[in-house]
């Protein structure tokens, strides 16, 4: 059983990161009475800007003691040496932090190196 | 063609890959066991695409050059050179997950 909520996308493809900082509040916005309303026990996100506004949202209301949300991150299997920008975001603000190569293990560590997912 | 829904049974038909450096088609090969060769579009790239593709030649899971070196490395290439594709393990993240929320 299931339900399925749509929230604006962070950034487009190619879109110019000014205009992503708007983009990205919005999507705060949004996000922010929909995750009080679903109140998550887990948050499973593996990347996109998009999943930046929920886990903040998420963040924000176990900090106000409202429900306190498990955030687990998985890094791109792309991503051998540097994080994508919701990687170096999220770092701080996850529970778990999945990365999936040995090298980022190394830099970020406070991350969890758990081999190749896929 | 221009496109289909899988690759599959091309891969599965095929003694030699050259592709673009998209994980999915790099990973989707080497799960096949085949021969990849990746070819890098300055241009086009994608920075992370980059590097998932050095990663794997690094590992000695594919070949790698750009289209001016193309045909060189079809001449030279030495495809038994290459090492085989370990698989990922899903397991160790679902069996982490379990654990993380008190389910094991």
């Amino acid at each position: 059983q299931f339900s399925l909520d749509r929230i604006p996308r962070s950034r487009e493809v190619r879109q110019s990161w000014i205009s992503s900082v708007a983009t990205t509040l919005y999507s705060i916005v949004y996000s922010l009475p929909l995750t009080y309303k679903r109140k998550p026990d887990l948050i499973l996100c593996n990347g996109p800007g998009t999943c930046v506004p929920v886990c903040l949202s998420a963040f924000l209301l176990g900090l106000l003691r409202i429900k306190r949300t498990i955030i687990v991150y998985v890094e791109s299997i792309c991503r051998v040496e540097t994080l994508s920008l919701s990687g170096k975001i999220l770092y701080y603000f996850s529970d778990y932090f999945i990365v999936q190569w040995p090298d980022l293990k190394k830099k970020y560590p406070k991350s969890v190196y758990l081999g190749r997912i896929v | 063609f221009r496109f289909k829904d899988s690759l599959a049974e091309d891969l599965q038909s095929a003694d030699l890959v050259i592709s673009h450096a998209g994980a999915g088609s790099c990973l989707e090969t080497l799960e096949k066991g085949k021969p990849l060769i990746v070819v890098i579009n300055d241009k086009l790239m994608d920075n992370h695409q980059l590097e998932l593709a050095k990663q794997l030649h690094r590992d000695g899971h594919v070949l790698y050059c750009d289209c001016s070196t193309l045909v060189e490395t079809l001449q030279s290439m030495d495809l038994s050179a290459l090492k085989p594709f370990p698989p990922g393990q899903p397991e160790k993240f679902a069996s982490f997950l379990d654990r993380v929320l008190g389910l094991q």
